[in-house]
């Protein structure tokens, strides 16, 4: 009878030592849930350095989530005077250095910004190893580094200094595979707010006699055939799959182009393909071309007379892979599949 | 200036002249002021017909000092003992002058399409090769002509994915590439050099020129 007590209770030992280990493995990745949450919900007015291959731009930026309605601000504080607002699924991207304005509109129904963001699950977390490094201060300010590590070379890594209060990023690092930092952002200063008033949000930049530039958000509907259909990945790297596939005109483009998104849970890419072939000259149909935009990588390459660019903040090696890999079908696939 | 010169000078510019007569135009631009001169003028009626004044006239600035810094190097007057030992120096401050010159212009081409570079793992845009290792090397003065060196994609083109991309990212990512879309291009050449020596101070990787 003693006996069967005793194991009874090394029993309830053993499931209580295991949950507890469970919350301690799992308490990192609830802080980047927290941290993806408190980004996109709570109000806030901030001023932080990008940090990018030895330049460092000073931005300000201010968020609100007023009943789902998200409408943020982004300007640069260093003299180019370039400001992207979001009010709902409209960016409007202020370029005053090209007197140009680019009005780019989601499709869709509002607050699907919120929608769009890449799920961490089960599957991901076995491509990246997340662990929390220490608690420390910045800007007096309690806060926890969590580190999160891939392990392979398709994806880059990050090391995030979270306010315990607010679960907000107050410093930030990209890195690569090596741990070495390729991107870095930092608050100078960083305000949350319950409310943010609307004049929060009002240009700086004066747009008389600019250009502006503005997409169709439903070419479908307006009766441009949706080609996405036909276009499909064959090979991923590891861990990605397929989440989105899209039409969408682009600011300035008369024709629309293929919108495939595919995401690792953490990192994601997309790969766009023109829609008429006759866009690509016949000199440059074997041509391929590498880009990049801050920490973001492209790779341009032509597959079956279709310009094909695949775009992502992974590296260069990764879009390389998931551009080179896509292919055309001669019937629509299943749209929305993500069987990859 | 003949018309074949000055359709040679444009189709340098432009990436479409074959290696072995940009070699040829490399070398005589290292040597010739009339045609550094066009070449600094090509750079800023490129970049203005690509509707970014700006950052050619800092690329065409670059090239001008490039090569003026050279001519420097070359009229610099030898003492007499050494100047037959310094045939072979003389001719190799050529080819680094037309090294210098060539591979500035590659990298002006590049950047005026849009940052892109000519191979994977050398993004010209995001980090100019410096001159100084080119001396070493007799082929890098050759502007390398590779299947990945034309560009595909406009800037503009470019921006749009990355905006449109960005709905798809992450919250970090999505501030991050907005944020470097923002800072992808100097505003000035004062405020840029002001960011650089900032960057200089507050880099993360102090070490990073050893580990690259």
């Amino acid at each position: 009878m003693q006996t069967k007590r005793v194991s009874e209770q090394l029993a309830w030992l053993a499931v209580a030592l295991a949950t507890a280990a469970s919350a301690l493995a799992q308490e990192p990745r609830q802080w980047l849930e927290r941290m993806n949450q408190a980004l996109t919900s709570r109000n806030y007015d901030g001023v932080f350095s990008h940090w990018q291959d030895g330049r460092v731009e000073m931005l300000r930026i201010v968020h609100r989530n007023l009943n789902g309605q998200v409408t943020e601000r982004l300007a640069s504080l260093d003299g180019s005077g370039r400001e992207f607002i979001r009010t709902g699924t409209e960016l409007t991207c202020y370029l005053p250095d090209k007197r140009t304005v680019l009005v780019e509109t989601q499709s869709g129904e509002a607050g699907s910004l919120l929608a769009s963001f890449p799920t961490f699950d089960e599957k991901s977390a076995g491509f990246y190893d997340i662990q929390e490094l220490l608690r420390t201060r910045i800007n007096r300010r309690d806060t926890r580094v969590i580190a999160v590590t891939p392990r392979d070379e398709f994806r880059y890594g990050y090391r995030l200094w979270i306010d315990e209060t607010t679960a907000m990023p107050l410093k930030t690092q990209l890195c690569d595979s090596h741990g070495r930092i390729i991107e870095q952002v930092v608050f100078a200063s960083l305000t949350v707010a319950n409310h943010i008033p609307d004049s929060a949000f009002r240009p700086e930049v004066a747009t008389d006699g600019f250009q502006w530039l503005r997409n169709d958000p439903s070419p479908v509907a307006a009766g441009v055939p949706n080609t996405s259909a036909l276009w499909s990945a064959l090979k991923l790297p590891p861990g990605f799959r397929m989440t989105v596939r899209s039409a969408q005109v682009l600011p300035g483009a008369r024709d629309p182009v293929a919108h495939l998104v595919f995401t690792d849970g953490l990192a994601s890419v997309s790969v766009f393909v023109e829609s008429r072939s006759a866009s690509v000259p016949a000199d440059q149909q074997s041509i391929s071309a590498v880009a990049s935009v801050g920490s973001a990588s492209a790779f341009s390459t032509v597959i079956d007379g279709h310009k094909v660019t695949a775009v992502g903040e992974v590296p260069p090696a990764t879009v390389r892979f998931i551009a080179s890999s896509v292919k055309r079908s001669e019937a629509p696939l299943a749209v929305g599949s993500a069987g990859h | 200036m003949n018309e074949e010169l000055d359709s040679q000078l444009s189709a340098m510019f432009d990436d479409e002249l074959p290696s072995g007569e940009c070699e040829l135009l490399a070398r005589r631009l290292s040597r010739d002021a009339a045609l550094q001169a066009r070449w600094g003028r090509y750079a800023a009626i490129g970049a203005a017909v690509r509707g970014d004044v700006r950052v050619g006239s800092r690329v065409a600035q670059k090239v001008s000092v490039a090569i003026i810094a050279e001519a420097q190097l070359a009229s610099t007057p030898l003492p007499r003992a050494r100047r037959g030992a310094s045939t072979a120096a003389l001719l190799w401050r050529g080819l680094a002058g037309a090294a210098v010159a060539a591979s500035v212009a590659a990298l002006s081409i590049l950047w005026l399409q849009g940052g892109y570079s000519s191979g994977p793992g050398t993004l010209v845009a995001r980090a100019p090769a410096p001159a100084a290792p080119a001396v070493e090397t007799r082929a890098s003065y050759v502007v390398p002509r590779s299947a990945e060196q034309r560009m595909t994609v406009p800037a503009t083109e470019l921006a749009n994915y990355v905006v449109a991309h960005s709905e798809f990212s992450t919250p970090v990512s999505r501030r991050n590439l907005l944020s470097a879309l923002m800072a992808s291009e100097p505003a000035a050449v004062g405020s840029s050099e002001q960011s650089q020596s900032l960057g200089s101070v507050d880099d993360p990787n102090p070490h990073a020129d050893q580990a690259r």
